[in-house]
Protein backbone atom coordinates (compact mmCIF):
# COMPACT_ATOMS: atom_id res chain seq x y z
CA UNK A 1 0.00 0.00 0.00
CA UNK A 2 1.06 3.30 -1.04
CA UNK A 3 1.47 6.38 1.89
CA UNK A 4 -2.21 7.13 1.75
CA UNK A 5 -2.98 11.59 1.09
CA UNK A 6 -3.01 12.09 4.64
CA UNK A 7 -4.26 15.84 3.61
CA UNK A 8 -6.79 14.64 1.58
CA UNK A 9 -7.64 12.05 4.25
CA UNK A 10 -8.42 15.03 7.42
CA UNK A 11 -9.87 17.51 4.53
CA UNK A 12 -12.27 15.20 3.59
CA UNK A 13 -13.44 14.10 6.88
CA UNK A 14 -13.93 17.38 8.20
CA UNK A 15 -16.05 17.99 5.01
CA UNK A 16 -17.79 15.32 5.60
CA UNK A 17 -20.45 16.87 8.77
CA UNK A 18 -20.92 19.70 6.42
CA UNK A 19 -21.43 17.52 2.59
CA UNK A 20 -24.95 16.88 2.78
CA UNK A 21 -26.02 20.70 3.69
CA UNK A 22 -28.20 19.72 6.59
CA UNK A 23 -26.03 22.18 9.04
CA UNK A 24 -26.92 24.66 6.54
CA UNK A 25 -30.16 23.95 6.97
CA UNK A 26 -30.37 23.97 10.62
CA UNK A 27 -28.68 28.10 10.93
CA UNK A 28 -30.98 29.22 8.33
CA UNK A 29 -34.21 27.90 10.79
CA UNK A 30 -32.34 29.13 13.71
CA UNK A 31 -31.47 32.74 12.05
CA UNK A 32 -34.74 32.68 10.76
CA UNK A 33 -36.54 32.38 13.63
CA UNK A 34 -34.41 34.47 15.69
CA UNK A 35 -34.85 37.52 13.33
CA UNK A 36 -38.41 36.71 13.33
CA UNK A 37 -39.33 36.17 17.21
CA UNK A 38 -37.15 39.59 18.02
CA UNK A 39 -39.47 41.32 15.21
CA UNK A 40 -42.44 39.65 16.87
CA UNK A 41 -41.71 40.93 20.29
CA UNK A 42 -41.32 44.04 19.01
CA UNK A 43 -44.32 44.36 17.19
CA UNK A 44 -47.59 46.05 18.90
CA UNK A 45 -49.95 43.64 17.59
CA UNK A 46 -47.90 40.90 19.66
CA UNK A 47 -48.12 42.81 22.85
CA UNK A 48 -51.86 43.76 22.04
CA UNK A 49 -52.41 39.49 21.52
CA UNK A 50 -50.51 38.79 24.93
CA UNK A 51 -52.55 41.73 26.67
CA UNK A 52 -55.73 39.98 25.27
CA UNK A 53 -54.57 36.61 26.68
CA UNK A 54 -54.36 37.99 29.83
CA UNK A 55 -57.62 39.66 29.97
CA UNK A 56 -59.23 36.50 28.71
CA UNK A 57 -57.12 33.48 30.50
CA UNK A 58 -55.16 35.61 33.94
CA UNK A 59 -51.92 36.19 34.55
CA UNK A 60 -50.77 32.97 33.66
CA UNK A 61 -51.07 33.73 30.27
CA UNK A 62 -48.37 36.39 30.26
CA UNK A 63 -46.03 33.15 29.98
CA UNK A 64 -47.06 33.57 26.08
CA UNK A 65 -44.67 36.06 26.21
CA UNK A 66 -41.65 33.91 26.81
CA UNK A 67 -42.58 31.95 23.97
CA UNK A 68 -40.24 33.79 21.46
CA UNK A 69 -37.38 32.97 24.03
CA UNK A 70 -38.01 29.56 24.27
CA UNK A 71 -38.43 29.10 20.13
CA UNK A 72 -35.40 29.61 18.92
CA UNK A 73 -33.65 26.74 21.24
CA UNK A 74 -36.32 24.24 20.80
CA UNK A 75 -36.01 24.94 16.88
CA UNK A 76 -32.04 23.78 17.61
CA UNK A 77 -32.64 20.89 19.44
CA UNK A 78 -35.49 19.85 17.39
CA UNK A 79 -33.08 20.09 14.00
CA UNK A 80 -30.70 18.83 15.01
CA UNK A 81 -32.79 15.62 16.36
CA UNK A 82 -34.33 15.86 13.13
CA UNK A 83 -31.13 15.99 11.38
CA UNK A 84 -29.37 13.04 13.28
CA UNK A 85 -32.09 10.59 12.52
CA UNK A 86 -32.00 11.66 8.80
CA UNK A 87 -28.01 10.90 8.83
CA UNK A 88 -28.29 7.80 10.75
CA UNK A 89 -31.58 6.28 8.54
CA UNK A 90 -30.63 7.69 5.25
CA UNK A 91 -28.06 9.44 4.31
CA UNK A 92 -24.75 8.38 6.24
CA UNK A 93 -26.20 4.60 6.39
CA UNK A 94 -24.07 3.02 3.59
CA UNK A 95 -20.89 6.04 4.23
CA UNK A 96 -20.91 5.60 7.27
CA UNK A 97 -21.18 7.91 10.75
CA UNK A 98 -18.89 10.70 11.73
CA UNK A 99 -18.67 12.67 15.15
CA UNK A 100 -17.51 16.13 14.32
CA UNK A 101 -14.89 17.86 16.20
CA UNK A 102 -16.09 19.62 18.60
CA UNK A 103 -14.07 22.74 17.93
CA UNK A 104 -14.94 22.92 14.51
CA UNK A 105 -14.50 26.82 14.38
CA UNK A 106 -10.86 27.18 14.85
CA UNK A 107 -10.19 29.64 18.29
CA UNK A 108 -8.43 32.25 16.29
CA UNK A 109 -11.78 32.65 14.40
CA UNK A 110 -13.87 33.08 17.03
CA UNK A 111 -11.65 35.22 18.88
CA UNK A 112 -11.92 37.46 15.65
CA UNK A 113 -15.57 37.33 15.32
CA UNK A 114 -15.86 38.36 18.52
CA UNK A 115 -13.25 41.53 17.83
CA UNK A 116 -15.63 41.91 14.75
CA UNK A 117 -18.71 41.98 16.57
CA UNK A 118 -17.36 44.42 19.34
CA UNK A 119 -15.12 46.39 16.56
CA UNK A 120 -18.69 46.72 14.86
CA UNK A 121 -20.59 48.73 18.25
CA UNK A 122 -17.89 50.87 18.59
CA UNK A 123 -18.33 51.95 15.78
CA UNK A 124 -21.88 52.44 15.72
CA UNK A 125 -21.47 54.35 19.46
CA UNK A 126 -18.97 56.32 18.04
CA UNK A 127 -20.42 57.76 15.00
CA UNK A 128 -23.58 58.41 17.38
CA UNK A 129 -21.43 60.18 19.96
CA UNK A 130 -19.85 62.05 17.12
CA UNK A 131 -23.56 63.25 16.31
CA UNK A 132 -23.00 61.67 12.66
CA UNK A 133 -25.93 58.90 12.85
CA UNK A 134 -29.37 58.73 14.59
CA UNK A 135 -30.14 55.93 17.22
CA UNK A 136 -31.53 53.85 14.93
CA UNK A 137 -28.77 53.45 12.89
CA UNK A 138 -26.72 52.19 16.06
CA UNK A 139 -29.49 49.40 16.64
CA UNK A 140 -29.16 48.49 12.96
CA UNK A 141 -25.40 48.00 13.43
CA UNK A 142 -26.08 45.40 16.40
CA UNK A 143 -27.19 43.36 13.38
CA UNK A 144 -24.93 44.25 10.87
CA UNK A 145 -22.06 44.08 13.31
CA UNK A 146 -23.35 40.20 14.35
CA UNK A 147 -23.37 39.37 10.20
CA UNK A 148 -20.21 40.71 9.64
CA UNK A 149 -19.16 38.31 12.82
CA UNK A 150 -21.24 35.46 11.83
CA UNK A 151 -20.29 35.46 8.38
CA UNK A 152 -16.45 35.97 9.11
CA UNK A 153 -17.01 32.79 10.93
CA UNK A 154 -18.38 30.79 8.21
CA UNK A 155 -15.08 32.21 5.85
CA UNK A 156 -12.60 30.82 8.48
CA UNK A 157 -14.51 27.43 8.75
CA UNK A 158 -14.52 27.42 4.99
CA UNK A 159 -10.89 27.75 4.95
CA UNK A 160 -10.45 26.12 7.52
CA UNK A 161 -12.18 22.95 5.96
CA UNK A 162 -11.22 23.70 2.95
CA UNK A 163 -15.49 24.44 1.83
CA UNK A 164 -15.90 27.03 -0.75
CA UNK A 165 -19.23 27.10 -0.11
CA UNK A 166 -18.75 28.51 2.91
CA UNK A 167 -16.67 31.21 1.81
CA UNK A 168 -18.97 32.36 -0.52
CA UNK A 169 -21.69 32.15 2.11
CA UNK A 170 -19.82 34.60 4.41
CA UNK A 171 -18.85 36.75 1.67
CA UNK A 172 -22.39 37.44 0.92
CA UNK A 173 -23.79 37.18 3.93
CA UNK A 174 -21.58 39.72 5.18
CA UNK A 175 -22.64 42.32 2.18
CA UNK A 176 -26.37 41.78 3.02
CA UNK A 177 -25.69 42.65 6.89
CA UNK A 178 -23.85 45.49 5.29
CA UNK A 179 -26.84 46.50 2.58
CA UNK A 180 -29.10 45.90 6.19
CA UNK A 181 -27.39 48.63 8.41
CA UNK A 182 -28.43 51.35 5.59
CA UNK A 183 -32.37 50.66 5.04
CA UNK A 184 -34.46 53.18 7.23
CA UNK A 185 -36.15 50.33 9.20
CA UNK A 186 -36.85 50.29 12.49
CA UNK A 187 -34.74 47.76 14.79
CA UNK A 188 -37.73 44.93 14.68
CA UNK A 189 -37.94 45.40 11.32
CA UNK A 190 -34.48 45.13 10.33
CA UNK A 191 -34.83 41.51 12.66
CA UNK A 192 -36.69 40.57 10.37
CA UNK A 193 -35.51 41.34 7.66
CA UNK A 194 -31.82 40.21 8.74
CA UNK A 195 -32.94 37.10 10.08
CA UNK A 196 -35.16 36.33 6.92
CA UNK A 197 -32.06 37.19 4.63
CA UNK A 198 -29.58 35.12 5.96
CA UNK A 199 -32.26 32.28 6.49
CA UNK A 200 -33.00 32.38 2.46
CA UNK A 201 -29.35 32.19 1.76
CA UNK A 202 -28.41 29.55 3.65
CA UNK A 203 -31.39 27.49 3.24
CA UNK A 204 -30.77 27.81 -0.77
CA UNK A 205 -27.26 26.28 -0.32
CA UNK A 206 -28.32 23.41 1.89
CA UNK A 207 -31.30 22.61 -0.30
CA UNK A 208 -28.93 22.55 -3.58
CA UNK A 209 -26.31 20.84 -1.45
CA UNK A 210 -28.73 18.38 0.44
CA UNK A 211 -30.17 17.61 -3.33
CA UNK A 212 -27.11 16.64 -4.43
CA UNK A 213 -26.45 14.43 -1.47
CA UNK A 214 -29.67 12.84 -2.13
CA UNK A 215 -28.90 12.15 -5.66
CA UNK A 216 -25.68 10.70 -4.57
CA UNK A 217 -27.16 8.54 -2.21
CA UNK A 218 -29.80 7.03 -4.91
CA UNK A 219 -26.69 6.26 -6.79
CA UNK A 220 -25.12 4.02 -4.48
CA UNK B 1 23.40 12.74 7.33
CA UNK B 2 23.39 11.19 11.35
CA UNK B 3 20.60 13.55 11.95
CA UNK B 4 18.30 12.83 9.38
CA UNK B 5 19.12 8.45 10.42
CA UNK B 6 18.06 9.54 13.99
CA UNK B 7 14.66 11.23 12.75
CA UNK B 8 14.12 8.56 10.45
CA UNK B 9 14.28 5.82 13.36
CA UNK B 10 12.67 8.49 15.80
CA UNK B 11 9.20 7.91 13.43
CA UNK B 12 6.82 6.45 15.60
CA UNK B 13 6.80 2.81 13.49
CA UNK B 14 2.98 2.17 15.02
CA UNK B 15 1.39 4.98 12.75
CA UNK B 16 4.24 5.17 9.86
CA UNK B 17 2.19 1.83 8.27
CA UNK B 18 0.53 2.86 5.43
CA UNK B 19 -3.10 1.53 6.29
CA UNK B 20 -2.48 2.67 10.28
CA UNK B 21 -1.09 5.96 8.89
CA UNK B 22 -4.88 6.27 6.90
CA UNK B 23 -6.83 5.30 9.74
CA UNK B 24 -4.97 8.12 12.31
CA UNK B 25 -5.65 10.59 9.75
CA UNK B 26 -9.23 9.92 9.01
CA UNK B 27 -9.69 10.24 13.14
CA UNK B 28 -7.25 12.97 14.27
CA UNK B 29 -9.91 14.78 12.12
CA UNK B 30 -13.18 13.93 14.01
CA UNK B 31 -14.16 13.13 17.82
CA UNK B 32 -15.25 9.48 16.05
CA UNK B 33 -15.66 7.32 12.86
CA UNK B 34 -17.30 4.05 12.40
CA UNK B 35 -16.08 0.99 10.90
CA UNK B 36 -18.46 2.18 7.75
CA UNK B 37 -16.91 5.22 7.47
CA UNK B 38 -13.60 4.07 8.25
CA UNK B 39 -13.44 1.67 5.14
CA UNK B 40 -14.82 3.69 2.74
CA UNK B 41 -12.39 6.34 3.76
CA UNK B 42 -9.84 4.16 3.74
CA UNK B 43 -10.18 1.70 0.99
CA UNK B 44 -9.68 -1.07 3.24
CA UNK B 45 -10.73 -4.50 3.81
CA UNK B 46 -13.51 -5.48 6.69
CA UNK B 47 -10.55 -7.77 7.76
CA UNK B 48 -7.26 -5.55 7.18
CA UNK B 49 -9.42 -2.62 8.73
CA UNK B 50 -10.38 -4.87 11.19
CA UNK B 51 -6.45 -5.82 12.39
CA UNK B 52 -4.83 -2.40 12.12
CA UNK B 53 -7.48 -1.13 14.42
CA UNK B 54 -6.59 -3.85 16.98
CA UNK B 55 -2.80 -2.88 16.51
CA UNK B 56 -3.54 0.92 17.04
CA UNK B 57 -6.56 -0.29 20.45
CA UNK B 58 -3.32 -2.55 22.09
CA UNK B 59 -1.09 0.71 21.31
CA UNK B 60 -3.55 2.69 23.32
CA UNK B 61 -4.00 5.19 20.02
CA UNK B 62 -7.08 4.06 19.54
CA UNK B 63 -10.63 3.69 21.59
CA UNK B 64 -12.93 1.08 20.37
CA UNK B 65 -16.38 0.88 21.54
CA UNK B 66 -18.92 -1.39 20.35
CA UNK B 67 -22.60 -1.09 20.49
CA UNK B 68 -26.11 -1.70 18.94
CA UNK B 69 -28.35 1.18 17.12
CA UNK B 70 -31.65 -0.13 16.81
CA UNK B 71 -31.24 -3.77 15.56
CA UNK B 72 -27.52 -3.10 14.22
CA UNK B 73 -24.28 -3.58 15.26
CA UNK B 74 -21.82 -0.42 15.46
CA UNK B 75 -18.02 -0.28 15.80
CA UNK B 76 -17.45 3.96 16.70
CA UNK B 77 -13.47 4.52 16.62
CA UNK B 78 -11.67 7.28 18.50
CA UNK B 79 -8.16 8.92 19.22
CA UNK B 80 -7.23 8.72 22.45
CA UNK B 81 -5.21 12.14 24.08
CA UNK B 82 -2.38 9.24 23.39
CA UNK B 83 -3.24 8.85 19.67
CA UNK B 84 -4.04 12.46 18.94
CA UNK B 85 -0.46 13.75 20.45
CA UNK B 86 1.54 10.73 18.98
CA UNK B 87 -0.01 11.30 15.60
CA UNK B 88 0.83 15.17 15.92
CA UNK B 89 4.08 14.30 16.17
CA UNK B 90 4.47 12.35 13.74
CA UNK B 91 2.95 14.33 11.29
CA UNK B 92 5.52 17.11 12.07
CA UNK B 93 8.43 14.95 11.80
CA UNK B 94 7.69 13.79 8.86
CA UNK B 95 6.98 16.74 6.89
CA UNK B 96 10.19 18.21 8.91
CA UNK B 97 12.23 15.22 6.84
CA UNK B 98 10.10 15.61 3.83
CA UNK B 99 11.15 18.98 3.70
CA UNK B 100 14.56 18.25 4.60
CA UNK B 101 14.98 15.58 1.80
CA UNK B 102 13.07 18.19 -0.56
CA UNK B 103 16.00 20.75 -0.05
CA UNK B 104 18.71 18.15 -0.52
CA UNK B 105 17.20 17.34 -3.73
CA UNK B 106 17.28 21.19 -5.27
CA UNK B 107 21.05 22.08 -5.27
CA UNK B 108 21.22 25.68 -3.69
CA UNK B 109 23.84 26.81 -6.53
CA UNK B 110 23.23 25.92 -9.93
CA UNK B 111 26.07 23.77 -11.09
CA UNK B 112 25.27 24.99 -15.02
CA UNK B 113 27.04 28.67 -15.60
Amino acid sequence: MALPDVDKLIRQTRQYEFSDGLRDLQMAVLLGIGGMTVWLSLEPMWITFVGNMVKVFGRWAAWVNMLPVFLAPLAVLGTLGLMNTLRRRWLWRESGIVKSSRWIVPRRVNVLSAVILLAGLALGFGLRYLGQVDDSFVLRMLWAATGWAFGYTLVGVGRHISLSRYIWLGVVGGLISTVVLFLPLTFGQTSLIFGSAWCLLLATSGIVTLRRALLSVRGQ
Amino acid sequence: MADEIKNIASLDRLIHQPARLAIMAVLSACESADFTYLLNATGLSKGNLSAHLSKLEEGSYVAIVKSFKGKYPNTSCSLTVAGRRAFNTYWKQYLALAQHLEKQETPSVSPYP
